[in-house]
């Protein structure tokens, strides 16, 4: 015979209260006895159960009781019932189902030893997940549901169960057994109490059971911060993980209990690591206090280990088995990297309760890479589509490159971009040694941009060669994937879309950026749409997109300084405009544009000392390569002049259709703006193109990208127009043809002029595989080329100068000497030249190409020469001399080397901030009212909320 | 500006507005088309030269380095000055290890012409000039034989170490020819010849791969590399090193020797310069060391004008072969230059021969137009012996200034010398009265001229026939051109 007497416990939680008490009361074993407990609630908790109850079984406590005390409470002044007494414990936000302690009597019944059963615990909210059945602990102190975070029942895991231990929520437990183990341990006023009461019933000989034909739904309003926890002020977090790891140590033997110890120490530091990488500096400070505070307690944990000394060791082998495998930790390990590489957050699966675990976002680009539908999915992605295309247009263009590029000889190069040689180490060597043996020597810091080659070469194995055509001649369809997914959240027309990465893609710019080797803005350009979609997110304050947008703005910026100026103009405005709408977007701005100040400062400084380099970008300056005499009509254009640029009007369809975009009345802010940004785009490009050298290709890919965000927005009505009918069909008919024109009018002509030249992909090296091979280390093979009058040349040594050394500046005195000697040389007016040369260290002196003659009677003449080879493909003379290789300078690289310490660290720590990997949102949304509501929320809104709710001290 | 905002057309008319203010701002900016300015290469003073004067046995050397030009105020800007004092040095050819050789002949006289007669025996002298010296700096080796198998005048420029040199004359089997290699340089040469005969290329292994090591000479006979042609081209160049090479003929008795001058390389079109007035043969000597058969067009630059030669328009050349053509009936007995065309390159000699019963002969060849000057070391005018100046503009009129730099006494005053365009003028050399001994000769075009060339002729009358030796005149090396120059990066690129 039974007697059921059920306990709810309530605080705090009117919201879940009046379910909970009406399952109790609908129960189809009816209960003996109902005792209501009333900590202190504020809203109403406690009329609740009045009302259900009746008032001489409702128990007013105050409000800092933890749960364990309020049942000591009741069953100190509930006096005993006869027969077998069960007490049914109840949380205010648990609620069973109708069968539920009927089942679990019977499996009482079923198993005499059994003296405390547990109902499977599903979700408040979404009623099918599983929370529960029955909870482990790791040797890590961890909690263990043995489930997969989210996972539905199906009855897969149904059946009685023996487990270690199970929650409070619905713990039936027999009242002598309470009284024999004295109960739930009071020191623990919340989390793990129910751990520590089965283990010691366990200990004590008892049977754990859970059994999953009862069922309860819980809200773990505690765990989950539905409401503020009064019995102590710490966050729930610290408090678990606290009481996780006194109640392991208080119940382990002397022995496990060491090897405990030390596992904790370490695995709590590793852990700390991990979070503080995560972004989670509160989760790692209440990792430390927790371990903190259950190791700097010792007395504590002695009392508690003295309670529990009766039967612990003897205990201990049947406990054992029911802590979850070692293998465990490994696998949350693998879970919690996997989870932050997806941008879900470290989801700690097991340690925090069940539900916490966020519904994955939708990530950028999305549905680029959503293969769920295999192939053919792929293949009807218009964006894969688009890409393929782009790539196929690529290889069309490029034709006469490929060759080269796949033969192991030939070096790309030509334009602004020198034969590609070296490796990733190179460039590596380059960026941070402090003197640069490289040509006359230097002293000049290597300027940032080499970082970066040297970063993409280390993930091209190593090969910058591949690093570069990769950037340079993918950058069209680059550029189109990148204009494509960017325009995601801003336009979603799709057709609309397609037509602009298509457009932006081949742009003149393009075109030029491949056939002149502009490698700089060949990133710049696949940069561009990305920082438009950034931008979008850091004017609606996104501090994360703000880190992002300030490392990419980092990586344009030392390619093409430009685009700082530019985008911090455009910042500016923004400032200007939306700073006062809305909060933190000065703060994001700032960050976005500060980031790269930061992160370049020593180079920035050197640019600013000479403005003129700003107009500039990386890689050789060459007359040639600009078009100096650039007409008004092809910057109106957007031709940027220059080699590979197509025909004045291959763009006039964008101008005509951004035109065209300008009469529709809605959303003329949108294409005002895009204009805005093209006419200021214009303008800078028209400074840019009257600068010598300079070449207005970003500036323009600006004006380009306003055009095409004007006209893309729009674009959507062309759907309505065409439904429309009649003349205004006919209308959208021949705006989606002149709109068209552009990029297939752009793919056409570059497909029938090539690509190449000046880049050309099958340059030799340009130090001669003699000199190579016949120069002492340190010693130089110095190129001399006439050209147009003059007699350029360059000192190599060893080995063709690397993408970035032409950015050194060597010491200006050294330069002019040489410069003299080499003149001299060329000239054949003397002998002692020569020895100049040799004393700087050069050794072999070519001459690319078909000699000329002038140039080769004079080198001939030099008695201290000896012509080595001469054909149409070069000459080589030789110094016969002495040649001495100037010993480089004694240098103090301190403040080099401390910057470049610091650069390093400031990278990592950006790098950590824009990385998605700490998206975790604290879920905010309110329980009991809305249960669908999920959207896109910020981190912002939840600590404003929480921020607001006034913190009532207990 | 509510309702212009609100308009339909108001925001495309703002846009449009601000296009057309771009555009103007654009089209307004364009920087008007700058012509090219091709950067010029300043002239500079030589520094330092070496000569080897290749058998100067029994020979009177000439050495000079005229003075400084006086420069116009415009030209100083564009040239370097020199860089002070310096001095020429004569010896005999030595291995760098027999550095210290005594008795060497020191000149530091710009100005002056220095002349001596070298005792026989001894091998090549090297002409070492630095510094002030050495602007300019030429010398010469010319021998006078009244009898025997070398009776006649036999001159020849100094040259300088190379790597290539052409001659173009008569074949081992027509003459004597010997060739003289040096090689003053720190560094060995190694040589080889190539021999165009009328026949084609001859082919020799002996021709390959003779090293000639620093400090050492080497006299060849060709008649042991191709001893059957009777004209001939032949090409000596280095796989490595510099050598200096010269030719000496030897027709036999009674009928002349002298140097071959070198010709200029092959090129498409080549004139041959500094044939004198006086009677005599006249033998063109064309070879082509190409593959392909050619065809030359000739054209004779006299003083009444320039036009080809009636009957003598064309010679046919065939690939790696030498051709000769007498022109005797076409130039003989009038100053002329030749004009020689053609599609392949092409290098050109000519032979003249003296009158009277025993002959002479002397040589000119293919050479450069003077731009920047030239000197003639040796110039004679003591008893019957005349110094002739044969000067040629065949493409465009110039105007040439010519100064004697006699050794001893004051130099008279420049000559102007007016060449109207295709026109070729003889100037006699005589120096002003009173001066004794040689004199050397300055030849510089004025600003604004076209490409001028010419000759030196030296002739004497002697009893028994005329004694000839000729010399093309030689770019001087005064100056150098000094070329812009730019540490560029870019230089890699094509």
């Amino acid at each position: 015979m039974h007697s059921v007497t059920a306990i709810v416990v309530a605080h705090d939680g009117a919201r879940w209260l009046k379910e909970t008490l009406a399952a109790v009361l609908r129960q189809t074993r009816p209960l003996d006895r109902v005792v209501g407990v009333d900590n202190g609630s504020r809203d109403g908790s406690g009329t609740l159960l009045t009302e259900a109850f009746g008032s001489g079984n409702v128990l007013t406590l105050p409000r800092s009781t933890g749960f364990g005390e309020a049942v000591h409470e009741v069953l100190r002044r509930l006096p005993p019932a006869p027969g077998q007494e069960w007490v049914w414990l109840l949380h205010d936000d648990c609620v069973p189902d109708a069968h539920a302690l009927q089942a679990l009597l019977w499996a009482a019944e079923q198993d005499p030893k059994a003296a405390i059963l547990g109902p499977k615990l599903r979700d408040w909210l979404d009623r099918r997940v599983l929370l529960e059945m029955g909870v482990t602990v790791s040797r890590s102190g961890r909690r263990d549901t043995g489930l997969e975070p989210r996972e539905y029942d199906q009855g897969q895991h149904d059946g009685i169960a023996d487990v270690l231990s199970v929650s409070t929520a619905g713990m039936l437990i027999r009242r002598d057994v309470w009284d024999e183990l004295s109960g739930l341990d009071t020191a623990l006023p919340l989390f793990r109490d129910d751990l520590d009461l089965c283990w010691r019933a366990r200990t004590a000989g008892h049977r754990v059971l859970n059994v999953s034909d009862a069922v309860a739904w819980h809200a773990e309003a505690s765990a989950r911060r539905r409401r503020r926890i009064a019995t102590s002020e710490e966050h729930p977090r610290r408090l678990d993980r606290r009481n996780g790891l006194f109640v392991l140590m208080a119940n382990l033997p002397f022995g496990a209990l060491v090897r405990s110890v030390l596992r904790n120490v370490f695995g709590s530091a590793l852990r700390v690591l991990l979070l503080l990488l995560a972004k989670q500096p509160a989760n790692a400070l209440d990792e430390l206090a927790a371990l903190g505070s259950v190791l700097g307690h010792p007395l504590r944990l002695r009392r508690a280990r003295k309670a529990r000394r009766k039967g612990r060791k003897q205990g201990w082998p049947a406990i054992r088995r029911k802590l979850s495998p070692p293998g465990a930790a490994f696998r949350r390990l693998a879970d919690m990297v996997q989870g932050f590489l997806a941008g879900a957050g470290p989801v700690d699966s097991a340690g925090r309760h069940h539900a916490a675990a966020d519904r994955a976002q939708e990530d950028d680009g999305d549905e680029l890479l959503t293969d769920s539908g295999g192939v053919q999915r792929v293949f009807s992605s218009p964006g894969v589509v688009l890409c393929l295309i782009l790539a196929v247009i690529t290889l069309a263009a490029e034709r006469t490159l490929l060759p080269g590029l796949l033969s192991s000889d030939g070096h790309l190069g030509g334009g602004a971009l020198v034969p590609v040689t070296g490796g990733a180490s190179d460039l590596w060597r380059l960026y941070i040694e402090d003197h640069h043996a490289a040509g006359l020597g230097s002293q000049t810091w290597a300027p940032p941009y080499v970082a970066v080659l040297a970063g993409l070469s280390a993930v091209a194995l190593g090969k910058t060669w591949l690093a570069v055509a990769v950037v340079l001649l993918g950058c069209v369809p680059l550029a189109g994937i990148s204009a494509y997914a960017a325009t995601k959240r801003m336009i979603s027309y799709t057709p609309a879309r397609v037509w602009l990465a298509a457009t932006y893609a081949l742009l003149p710019v393009t075109t030029g950026v491949v056939a002149g080797g502009r490698l700089g803005t060949a990133i710049v350009i696949v940069l561009l749409p990305v920082y438009a979609a950034l931008a979008t997110r850091v004017i609606a304050g996104s501090r994360r997109a703000a880190w992002g947008f300030g490392l990419l703005l980092t990586v344009g910026t030392a390619f093409v300084p430009l685009v700082y100026v530019l985008v911090a103009i455009l910042g500016g405005l923004a400032a200007v405009s939306f700073g006062g709408i809305r909060r933190g977007v000065r703060r994001s701005l700032v960050i976005g544009l500060g980031t790269p100040v930061v992160l370049l400062f020593p180079w920035l400084v050197q640019i600013a000392r000479e403005p003129g380099r700003i107009l500039l970008e990386s890689g050789l300056h060459d007359g040639r390569l600009t078009a100096p005499r650039l007409g008004a009509d092809s910057l109106l254009m957007l031709s940027p002049g220059g080699p590979g640029v197509p025909p004045v009007w291959a763009t006039a369809g964008l101008i005509a259709v951004a035109l065209a975009a300008l009469l529709l009345r809605r959303h003329q802010m949108i294409v005002a703006i895009g204009w805005g940004v093209m006419l200021f785009g214009l303008l800078v490009a028209i400074v840019v193109s009257r600068v010598d050298d300079a070449w207005p290709g970003v500036p323009l890919a600006f004006a380009a990208t306003g055009l095409l965000v004007a006209a893309g927005h729009q674009a959507h009505r062309i759907a309505e127009f065409r439904a429309a009918g009649g003349l205004r069909r006919l209308g959208a008919m021949l705006i989606v043809v002149v709109a068209f024109a552009t990029p297939l009018a752009a793919a056409a002509l570059w497909v029938t002029r090539g690509a190449q030249d000046p880049l050309r992909s099958d340059l030799s090296d340009p130090v001669p595989v003699l000199a190579a091979l016949q120069s002492a280390p340190g010693e130089g093979t110095l190129l001399l080329r006439p050209r147009d009058g003059r007699v350029g040349y360059t000192l190599m040594r060893g080995r063709g100068p690397l993408i970035g050394e032409s950015d050194l500046e060597p010491p200006r005195e050294a330069t002019d000497r040489f410069t003299t000697a080499v003149a001299g040389l060329a000239s054949g007016r003397g002998s002692t030249y020569v020895q100049t040369l040799a004393s700087s260290g050069v050794r072999f002196v070519t001459v690319p190409g078909v000699v000329d003659p002038a140039l080769q009677r004079a080198l001939d003449s030099q008695p201290a020469l000896v012509r080595v080879s001469l054909s149409e493909t070069g000459g080589l003379w030789r110094v016969a001399g002495q040649v001495t290789v100037p010993p480089p300078p004694a240098t103090a690289g301190a403040l080099h080397r401390g910057w470049l310490w610091a650069q390093g660290a400031l990278l990592v720590l950006v790098l950590i901030l824009a990385s998605p990997g700490a998206r975790t949102k604290e879920p905010d949304v309110d329980y009991a009212d809305a249960p669908a509501e999920e959207g896109p929320r910020g981190r912002r809104r939840a600590k404003g909320d929480k921020g607001r709710k006034d913190r009532v001290p207990a | 500006m509510r309702r212009l905002i609100e308009n339909r057309f108001g925001l495309l008319a703002l846009v449009l507005v601000a296009l057309g203010a771009l555009y103007g701002v654009a089209f307004v900016s364009r920087p008007a088309p700058a012509a090219q300015v091709r950067p010029q290469a300043v002239r500079a003073p030589v520094e330092s030269v070496t000569a080897v004067c290749p058998a100067p046995s029994g020979s009177r050397v000439s050495v000079v380095t005229p003075d400084q030009e006086q420069q116009s105020q415009e030209q100083q800007n564009q040239v370097q000055q020199s860089q002070g004092p310096g001095s020429a040095t004569l010896s005999a050819i030595k291995t760098p290890e027999e550095k210290a050789g005594g008795k060497d002949d020191v000149i530091d006289r710009p100005g002056l012409l220095w002349q001596r007669e070298i005792a026989a025996g001894g091998g090549p002298l090297v002409v070492d000039a630095t510094g002030s010296m050495a602007a300019g700096l030429e010398s010469a080796q010319t021998v006078r034989e009244t009898s025997g198998t070398q009776r006649g005048l036999a001159g020849v420029r100094c040259v300088e170490p190379g790597a290539e040199s052409w001659f173009v004359g008569p074949g081992p089997a027509a003459a004597e020819m010997t060739l003289y290699l040096a090689n003053p340089d720190a560094a060995p040469a190694v040589v080889s010849f190539m021999v165009y005969s009328g026949e084609g290329p001859v082919l020799s292994e002996r021709g390959n791969g003779v090293v000639v090591k620093p400090g050492q000479h080497r006299v060849i006979r060709l008649r042991d590399l191709a001893p059957s042609p009777l004209i001939m081209a032949l090409q000596v160049s280095t796989r490595s090193g510099r050598v200096a090479a010269a030719v000496k003929a030897v027709l036999g008795e009674g009928r002349g020797v002298d140097w071959l001058p070198v010709a200029a390389a092959p090129a498409t079109r080549v004139v041959v310069p500094g044939i004198p007035g006086t009677a005599g043969q006249r033998e063109l000597y064309v070879a082509t060391p190409g593959e392909r058969d050619t065809v030359v067009r000739i054209r004779a630059v006299l003083e009444d004008g320039s036009y080809a030669l009636k009957n003598k328009e064309t010679i046919e050349v065939p690939a790696g072969s030498a051709a000769s053509l007498d022109l005797s009936t076409g130039i003989g007995g009038q100053p002329a230059a030749l004009v020689l065309e053609s599609d392949v390159p092409i290098v050109a000699g000519l032979k003249i021969t003296g009158t009277g019963a025993r002959q002479d002969v002397a040589f000119t060849a293919g050479a450069a137009s003077v731009d920047l000057g030239s000197v003639v070391a040796d110039g004679r005018a003591e008893g019957k012996q005349t110094s002739w100046l044969v000067l040629s503009a065949p493409f465009s009129a110039a105007t040439v200034e010519v100064r004697l730099v006699p050794s001893k006494g004051a130099a008279p005053a420049p000559v102007e010398v007016k060449l109207p365009a295709a026109r070729t003028k003889e100037l006699r050399l005589a120096p002003p009265k009173g001066s004794k001994g040689g004199f050397s000769v300055v030849v510089r075009p004025m600003p604004g001229s076209g490409p001028v060339y010419g000759g030196r002729v030296l002739d004497e009358g002697a009893k028994d026939g005329q004694l000839l030796t000729a010399q093309p005149l030689a770019m001087a090396r005064t100056w150098a051109l000094v070329p812009p120059t730019v540490d560029a990066p870019g230089a890699v690129l094509p």
